[in-house]
């Protein structure tokens, strides 16, 4: 089974053990050709994996920390062959993640993600109702992962509608005018899971707008919404009762991996592609955990071919908690994404005072 | 502003009633009874303590303060007065301890204390438990002392607010200032007054050396206890100490020194299990982050990662770059001869752990570096243990004004009168 083959096949349709092989033969392939096109990922792999023989499983296949690309351009690409270099939003004060993209890679990226998104919105472009400011694709200054996002998800739609305006205030009117155009029948909305809930669903719960042919598509992480109590079953329930919104579907993606994203189905679990895949690891050890215990996401993906990021451990902690036995039809393995990792400081001589201020 | 007294007994004040508070405390003499007694007590207060013990670096602290420490202490400080010389208390002393090795603010303030000064500390408003610990006991102790030491201590707490930092600096006597080069920079921001002094404590790094055949001359137990030292220089403060050891330099052969690195090792990570040494996974990430970008950036030949400990081994110290995230990350590194080590070692060097060296290589290599770097030359388990040499400094001395008294009359003339 050929990559063309995994992104072209019904995604979750591979029984895990087909899939598994499958993956392993083309990420062996990856793994050899950025070993001979990146000098450094040649030398980490032999230096950090050099006791390995050739993997028998996945979680064989050597891996590098998703924060190195904040440190290092890793590229297996020649300089002319650089079509794009994606960065990461980045919290303040931290530096981004620097992405290498031809054309072949990018090219992939954008099949790949239609692939996903069509499995769940069908084949058609949907209108499309943007919980967003449209003053964030304008302003090219300020063109960062959220933008990008933005317009990747564009793509999946038509007749766009942003809901916010400059000031992420909902514009009411818009919604409503969108909403008597298209409401009647299947359209998507798309938006970043905080700004979906904190400027669209708590400045709109009571304003009897009716979402019930609305499939909506969010993603970017709980960790706000989680500081405020609010879980994913909080965020379904609420959504559903004030709006009537009833397909949600929640994505885990990175900028590291554009367009191999994680999209939840119909059972709230997330699920790779046909050509991806998540290996749960001890934090400690880096050892696969058993399926339900938590632990370090790694997420492998077939599509990085520009740069060697096709095995990726993250900083985020998740559980597998099923393989090929889904409630919702699809193989594979059923994920959730716990959180981040729970930020730490050692103890030490240098005083936090000076780390603050500067 | 407001800011939090946390000693002598815990409230709130206003920023102006600051130098009534630091005013109001009594200057003593050098070692009076009555301080020397708040130490002993204080160090007695720890050992007997249900929730101290649990900490083995406030044990550390309570055996470096008990009362044979501190009798010998006195009589180094008297030894250090000659006939024409008086060691007098500086005054005021502004300690600012860093956050995270919670004992440094009782070592540093202990020393100002004995040597007769008034101290006011400084710590965050985020205290670690052993802080608090410490903080309690030095409550209770002083609140029984007799005077003039039962006040001349006061801590207090705020956060990274300026006009506090700025009015103690321009009342203290002496400053002292840990906690690394970016606090010192931006404490400095404050000036001092003109006769003040400031001692300080910018990053430092530290590493250890090892005679290649003294350690595989070791018994099996011998070697254990030496990686059970290391280990505690190394970890009790999650090898972000400055003192605590990032970079092992073996002195020998390549295939010797091979040979003891890996046995070394294996029984440090032993170790660490048998601790249940805990690395908080968001360092273990960061471990794992620097580790790859150091195989990327230096001439890491081989990568051992035990569970708790990854083991970097170089091909060279040339270039080599003193960045560390701690968590128990060690470079490797090996060289034919200690004297060979001179030409690597840069200003930021403090301490120099060893094992298996005749004291004559220690002082050469001393005399090599000629005061390029290097402040302390301990055996390994004793990195951590503080000392009044520290960082270059003889805390006892830097803690006083030296008074000089010609006390021989000039030509023969003599006031005093003959009866």
């Amino acid at each position: 089974m050929t990559l063309d083959d995994l992104i072209s096949l019904p995604q979750y349709s591979l029984p895990q053990a087909q899939k598994e092989s499958a993956l392993l033969a083309e990420l062996i392939r990856l793994s050899d050709r950025h070993v001979e096109r990146s000098a450094e990922y040649a030398r980490l792999t032999k230096v950090l994996f050099s006791g390995r023989s050739q993997p028998k499983s996945l979680s064989e296949l050597p891996y590098l920390p998703v924060g190195l690309f904040k440190e290092h351009l890793l590229s297996s690409v020649s300089q002319s062959d650089v079509f794009k270099i994606l960065e990461s939003s980045g919290t303040t004060g931290q530096r981004p993640s620097r992405i290498v993209l031809d054309r072949e890679t990018a090219q992939l990226q954008t099949l790949a993600l239609s692939r996903i998104m069509t499995s769940a919105l069908g084949p058609n472009r949907l209108p499309m109702l943007l919980i967003d400011s449209a003053d964030l694709i304008r302003d090219r200054r300020q063109f960062n992962a959220r933008a990008a996002g933005l317009l990747g998800m564009s793509n999946f739609g038509r007749n766009h509608v942003y809901a916010l305006d400059h000031d992420l205030e909902p514009i009411l009117p818009e919604v409503k005018n969108f909403l008597s155009r298209f409401g009647h029948a299947p359209f998507l909305i798309f938006g970043f899971t905080f700004l979906v809930w904190s400027r669209f669903y708590k400045q709109l719960e009571n304003a009897g707008l009716d979402l019930s042919n609305g499939i909506l598509i969010h993603s970017g992480g709980w960790k706000k919404l989680q500081d405020q109590a609010v879980s994913a079953a909080d965020f379904r329930a609420a959504l559903g009762n004030a709006m009537g919104l009833k397909r949600i579907y929640n994505f885990y993606g990175m900028v590291e991996q554009v367009g191999s994203i994680f999209l939840e189905g119909d059972d709230g679990y997330l699920y790779p592609p046909n050509f991806a895949d998540v290996i749960i690891r001890d934090p400690n050890t880096l050892e696969e955990v058993p399926q339900g215990q938590p632990g370090v996401i790694e997420v492998l993906s077939a599509l990085p071919r520009s740069y060697p990021g096709h095995c990726l451990l993250t900083e985020d902690l998740g559980v597998v908690h099923a393989v090929d036995s889904s409630s919702c039809g699809r193989l594979g393995k059923a994920f959730s994404v716990v959180g981040r990792i729970p930020a730490a400081e050692l103890r030490g001589c240098s005083d936090v005072i000076a780390a603050k201020v500067s | 502003m407001q800011l939090k007294v946390l000693l002598p007994e815990e409230r709130s004040i206003e920023l102006e009633e600051l130098p009534d508070l630091v005013a109001a405390s009594a200057a003593i003499e050098p070692f009076d009874e009555s301080i020397v007694n708040v130490a002993i007590e204080l160090s007695r207060r720890i050992f007997q303590d249900e929730e101290a013990r649990k900490y083995p670096e406030l044990l550390a602290l309570a055996y470096w303060m008990r009362k044979t420490e501190i009798v010998r202490l006195a009589a180094q400080f008297r030894s250090l007065q000659l006939e024409d010389r008086v060691l007098v208390p500086r005054g005021l002393i502004f300690h600012l301890p860093p956050r995270n090795v919670d004992t440094i603010f009782v070592y540093s303030w202990l020393l100002a204390a004995l040597t007769g000064n008034r101290s006011i500390i400084r710590l965050s408003p985020q205290r670690s438990g052993s802080t608090s610990i410490l903080l309690r006991l030095l409550r209770e102790t002083l609140a029984t002392a007799v005077e003039p030491a039962r006040t001349g201590t006061i801590i207090v707490s705020y956060g990274h607010e300026e006009e506090p930092t700025a009015l103690l600096s321009a009342m203290c006597d002496a400053r002292v200032i840990w906690g690394g080069d970016q606090t010192v920079e931006i404490i400095r921001r404050s000036p001092i007054g003109p006769s003040a002094r400031e001692i300080t404590f910018p990053d430092r790094y530290s590493l250890s050396v090892i005679k290649t055949d003294a350690y595989l001359g070791l018994s099996e137990k011998q070697r254990e206890s030496l990686a059970h030292q290391f280990f505690n220089d190394a970890f009790w403060f999650d090898q972000m100490a400055c003192s605590s050891p990032r970079l092992v330099v073996w002195c020998g052969t390549d295939s010797e020194a091979r040979t003891a690195s890996t046995d070394f090792f294996s029984r440090v990570a032993g170790r660490a299990e048998h601790q249940h040494y805990f690395l908080p996974p968001a360092v273990s990430m960061q471990k794992l982050v620097f580790t790859c970008s150091a195989i990327i950036t230096s001439p890491v030949e081989e990568c051992q990662r035990y569970k708790d400990l990854t083991v970097m081994k170089l091909t060279s110290l040339t270039g080599f770059s003193r960045n560390h995230p701690g968590g128990g990350l060690f470079f490797n590194a090996r060289l034919d001869t200690l004297l060979d080590l001179a030409s690597f070692i840069s200003r930021k060097d403090q301490t120099l752990t060893w094992f298996g060296f005749a004291p004559a290589e220690l002082h050469a290599l001393v005399r090599r570096l000629n005061g390029r770097a290097i402040d302390r030359i301990v055996p390994i388990g004793r990195a951590l243990q503080f000392h009044r040499f520290w960082d270059g400094y003889d805390l006892l001395q830097e803690f006083c004004r030296c008074v000089h008294v010609d006390s021989a009359p000039v030509g023969g003339i003599s006031s005093v009168s003959e009866v």
